[in-house]
């Protein structure tokens, strides 16, 4: 049976209140629950993407020695709002000889791709929308939406640096699914299951205790599934789909206003999931070190605790974005297909001997006698 | 009384369903608040400030079907792999490590193959495929 | 409830996309709703209680086959993607005439009756209940394929290792001559 957050709040008292508030009406409860908790993952999402766009440009002000964004607001914290609001003032353009149809429906699948995969997102113990059994399977497979997403913003501009950006786009996030798709296998393997809440349930909440530590071969994995997770969100040095520098912006040079920020929207929530997936697979997701309790304010706490080793990811990846260069398109593929592919293999190859060979056993567990 | 682990699936259905409220919201919203002059100027796909030359759906390189090919490959195998990795742990608590290892290496070394011979025919080179295959078959 | 309601959302989703395969006439936008025909597919295989397998059909071919199909359209190049005013046998591109139409449906028809009674078998016996088995499948699975099928799970390996040398040598650019 699939946990989810309704079942967890089902155990206390204030849900059978609740129960008889909607005259024992289960489903239609649960759906209440799930509606109100979505929307507010959504909201939470949509100003952790905002303040995304704030955090870099203040991030790369900082990196390149300037100030950045300090108009609006204290210290310019309000910055996103300024920049929705504009894009929602701005006229919605669209080329004259653009497929309509999939102008219009490519921002949306990239929008579904992204937000489909918040459902399975375990921001703390009980905080799950919902763990299903193929977890993080199912988060992989239905971020490849993003993909199609680009290939048709690309395509429906009908432009010859969306076409070349939305293809390049396309073929960079199908190529660098693989090794992040090996990568989870490792970690499937390591786990004994697909749900989020038994990958994180496996691990501990000291570093010795994470995944990522648990054998050396999981150790790269991690910055395996990292570095093509980065290439998967088109986040630089991988942002060859949108180049600014050869692409004039890649696959949504054609899209304006509400459309464009339908697509930055997508990206940098994006960026937040698999910074949160990351986090939870290698990092020990919201694993509260020591306690065993399971109460409310124990939960505040592992959200806060998931959503620190998020962010410190998030920021990583902007400071990643700010320090190395471009790759080139030949060294893209190279890089996913003859270097990250077969380093996954080799990493999973070497964690299901690993399994076998010491039962399981991580490497601290080896050394310090196991517990 | 539904079947409580399909109620496991209503927050996919919802999550998405939110998507889609938001994208047409953002354009019910945006239709009232944008302003509408278009021109044909500014409905003229951008090319740095040239005419545009032809359509931009043009013939793709084949390199691009390729990496689509091996893409679909590499995806099938992750998914037969993904059952028996999750049940790896279980098998080898049972003790049946030993077997679960021979049958998981077995079936990878068949993928390993397949990319070692790919790479070795040059077809995951991005940009030489084409002359490499040119100059085997001139020598 | 929710049930019926992920039923019929995706039934109609892929009755309705696969209707739209048919009539347009531009390639790409076949190509999208495709996707939305399978997605649909794999809500109905969720409606099962088949987690795994939906997954799987949103995995390989909305993420995959769909993207490859994208490619291969953009292979094909051409001026706008819309079908050509005539087909191979120099029918209209309207796809036929009464007599097309009039085959096509008694076919259809047949093909129907034929599945109706195929099916009807299976469905009385069920009486209406969906799967209620608790476990996950992806363990089930996982166990049919390392005990009871471990030899197809073998071939099939190299089933897809042949795909793949197969893929490359027919995708291999070559000398013109």
């Amino acid at each position: 049976m699939n946990q989810t957050v309704v079942s967890y709040l089902s155990q206390y008292e204030f849900y059978d209140f609740l129960l008889a508030l909607f005259k024992n009406n289960q489903s239609l409860l649960s759906f209440v629950i799930y509606l109100v908790l979505a929307l507010a993952i959504v909201g939470m999402c949509a100003t952790i993407g905002g303040l995304g766009t704030y955090a870099e440009r203040k991030i790369s002000a900082d990196i390149q020695a300037r100030i950045g964004p300090n108009r609006v607001g204290p210290y310019g914290l309000l910055q996103f709002l300024a920049d929705g609001v504009k894009m929602m003032l701005k006229e919605d353009v669209m080329p004259f000889s653009a497929d309509k149809m999939l102008f219009y429906l490519a921002p949306l699948l990239c929008l579904t791709g992204v937000f489909a995969t918040l459902a399975v997102l375990p921001f703390s113990g009980g905080f799950i929308m919902t763990d299903l059994n193929v977890g993080i399977f199912y988060l992989v497979a239905i971020s490849s939406l993003v993909g199609v997403g680009v290939f048709l913003g690309g395509y429906a501009s009908n432009s010859k640096w969306s076409m070349l950006g939305g293809m390049r786009g396309a073929s960079q996030i199908i190529s660098y699914e693989i090794p992040v798709t090996i990568s989870i296998l490792a970690i499937t393997l390591l786990s004994g299951g697909m749900g989020f809440g038994t990958i994180v349930g496996s691990q501990g909440g000291l570093p010795h205790q994470w995944f990522m530590f648990h054998n050396p071969f999981a150790f790269i994995a991690t910055f395996v599934y990292f570095v093509g997770a980065l290439a998967e969100t088109n986040r630089a040095p991988f942002d060859l789909p949108e180049a600014e520098s050869e692409l004039v912006s890649g696959y949504h040079t054609e899209y304006t206003g509400m459309r464009f920020g339908f697509f930055a929207l997508a990206e940098y929530i994006e960026v937040f999931v698999v910074c949160g997936v990351a986090a939870a697979l290698f990092l020990g997701g919201y694993n509260l070190p020591g306690i065993k309790l399971d109460i409310l304010p124990i939960q505040a706490v592992q959200f806060v605790i998931f959503m620190t080793k998020t962010l410190v990811l998030y920021y990583v990846v902007i400071w990643v974005r700010w320090t190395f260069p471009r790759l080139r398109v030949d060294q893209l593929m190279s890089i996913c297909w003859k270097y990250l592919t077969p380093i996954a293999i080799f990493n999973l190859v070497g964690c299901a001997i690993w399994m076998v060979v010491f039962n399981g056993k991580s490497i601290a567990e080896i050394l310090l006698g196991s517990h | 009384m539904l079947p409580a682990q399909f109620d496991g699936l209503m927050p996919v259905v919802i999550f998405m369903a939110l998507a889609i409220l938001l994208f047409f919201g953002g354009h019910f919203l945006s239709v009232f608040l944008a302003p509408k002059k278009p021109s044909l100027l500014k409905s003229t796909p951008y090319e740095c400030g040239e005419q545009p030359v032809g359509s931009a759906w043009s013939m793709f390189n084949v390199r691009f079907y390729v990496v689509g090919l091996i893409f679909i490959i590499f995806d099938v195998e992750s998914v037969l792999m993904f059952p028996v990795a999750s049940i790896f742990k279980e098998l080898n608590d049972m003790g049946q490590g030993g077997y679960a290892l021979i049958i998981f290496l077995s079936f990878i070394s068949v993928l390993i193959e397949g990319i070692a011979y790919c790479w070795r025919k040059g077809d995951l080179d991005w940009v030489k495929s084409f002359q490499h295959s040119l100059k085997k078959e001139t020598k | 409830m929710f049930l019926q309601f992920l039923f019929i959302s995706s039934a109609l989703l892929t009755i309705a996309c696969s209707i739209a395969v048919l009539i347009t006439k531009n390639l790409m936008h076949s190509c999208v709703f495709l996707l939305g025909a399978l997605v649909g597919i794999a809500g109905l295989y969720a409606t099962l209680g088949a987690d795994f397998v939906a997954v799987t059909q949103i995995m390989v071919y909305m993420g995959g086959v769909v993207i490859l199909m994208l490619f291969a359209v953009m292979l094909t190049g051409g001026k706008d993607f819309v079908s050509r005013a005539q087909n191979l046998l120099g029918l209209p591109a309207s796809m036929g005439n009464k007599w097309t139409y009039g085959v096509g449906l008694l076919v259809g028809v047949v093909f129907l009756l034929t599945n109706i009674k195929l099916i009807s078998g299976i469905t009385m016996n069920v009486a209406g209940q969906p799967s209620t088995q608790t476990g996950s499948t992806v363990n089930q699975i996982g166990h049919l394929l390392v005990k009871d099928h471990v030899l197809a799970f073998e071939i099939s390996s190299v089933l897809l290792l042949g795909a793949l040398v197969g893929a490359a040598i027919i995708a291999r650019p070559r000398k013109h001559n």
